[in-house]
């Protein structure tokens, strides 16, 4: 049931999600005050019945973590948010449809940077999301995402750059000047979905060589 | 390179990368058109239940329906939402793809081949079960879940 002109208290209702942790998020629209509460549905597409998230009834904020419920790969889902105004007045506005393989974002990874003399190593850590495989166990990035590869850039403050790529999740940036600073950008690719991170980000400096005094 | 393995049939020479980047520039435009979230074309149950030697034939025969039915008929559509480029990509890849489906059409494969067609005519039942203009839009819309289905044929 769509009350009034829904966008007077409600507003761009919409699934954001990255790693798999899904958040249903909206705004308020011009006529809503600071007393709106919100409530919000979700199902499954295809499903005729709506499920209210427990937790997000009657709310004030404007957000609502559906992570839980939305949680299987291979599925799609609709969630609907409706406002109801201290006057009486009420809306819903439905999200579009949301599927996790396209519609989640990928966190920069978590990386060691490890300064040697002549050399710099960086060491991935696994990414683990939300998602459970059938026999229960956490899945991570790499699991959820099969073309996963890391991309690496190691620069100096001028013009020196060195590119790492591959599926592993150690390297190490070798034939370095000691006792110089660099700057480490390290991002994860899954590129059949054509997504990218944001690049996590090291500043390092080798170590000064003791032979060299 | 890669290539689709729908039981016996194979494929080569389509990046299924790419007709997934196309029906992505115009996802949200033409899912925003159904409004009826509660009926799914291409239900779990369906995709569940065609087996590997099964699934030549069934691609075969949804391919040819989005073809013939789906595409054909959503034509001016595209115009209209200015998603003509999109859907010109993926008509000419499925064209690309029935060429290139050889299956067996030998006796012992004749329950295999009934079976298949069962499960496209549950699909094509729901279809015609809507109003035309909802049909079409609605299987559009769910070619991200074919595109998911025709993944695991995908190595």
């Amino acid at each position: 049931h769509i009350g009034e002109d829904a966008s007077n208290l409600l507003q761009h209702v919409k699934f954001q999600s990255s790693n798999f942790e899904n958040i249903l998020t909206w705004d308020s629209g011009p006529g809503s005050t600071s007393d709106t509460v919100y409530s919000v549905e979700y199902k499954t597409y295809g499903e005729s019945k709506w499920l209210a998230k427990e937790g997000c009834q009657h709310v004030t904020r404007k957000s609502c973590n559906l992570t839980t419920e939305t949680g299987n790969l291979n599925e799609f889902y609709y969630a609907r948010v409706t406002a109801m105004s201290a006057r009486g007045q009420t809306a819903t506005m439905i999200s579009h449809r949301f599927g996790l393989m396209q519609d989640t974002t990928i966190k920069p990874p978590d990386v060691t940077c490890i300064p040697k003399v002549r050399s710099v190593q960086m060491i991935i850590h696994p990414t683990s999301t939300p998602i459970h495989a059938e026999d229960g166990h956490q899945l991570t990035l790499e699991d959820i995402f099969q073309d996963l590869l890391y991309r690496l850039e190691l620069r100096d403050n001028h013009t020196y750059k060195l590119h790492l790529e591959g599926k592993q999740r150690e390297y190490e940036f070798v034939g370095l000047t000691p006792d110089t600073e660099f700057l480490g950008n390290i991002m994860i690719i899954a590129p059949y979905y054509s997504k990218e991170s944001a690049p996590y980000m090291c500043r390092v400096k080798t170590l000064p060589d003791p032979t060299w005094t | 390179g890669q290539e689709f393995r729908f039981g016996h049939c194979r494929v080569q020479g389509v990046e299924l990368q790419k007709l997934r980047k196309a029906f992505w520039t115009v996802k949200d435009t033409v899912q925003a058109q159904d409004h009826n979230t509660s009926v799914r074309l291409l239900r779990k149950e369906i995709l569940q239940n065609v087996s590997d030697a099964e699934s030549c034939y069934f691609i075969r025969s949804l391919l040819k329906f989005y073809l013939k039915t789906v595409f054909k008929n959503y034509y001016n559509k595209t115009t209209e939402l200015q998603i003509l480029r999109s859907f010109s990509t993926l008509t000419n890849n499925f064209i690309v793809i029935i060429s290139k489906l050889q299956p067996s059409e030998e006796n012992e494969m004749f329950s295999i081949i009934e079976s298949a067609h069962r499960q496209f005519l549950h699909f094509q039942g729901a279809f015609k079960q809507l109003d035309t203009d909802a049909a079409l839009t609605k299987a559009i819309g769910e070619m991200d879940i074919l595109l998911t289905w025709m993944e695991k044929y995908y190595q």
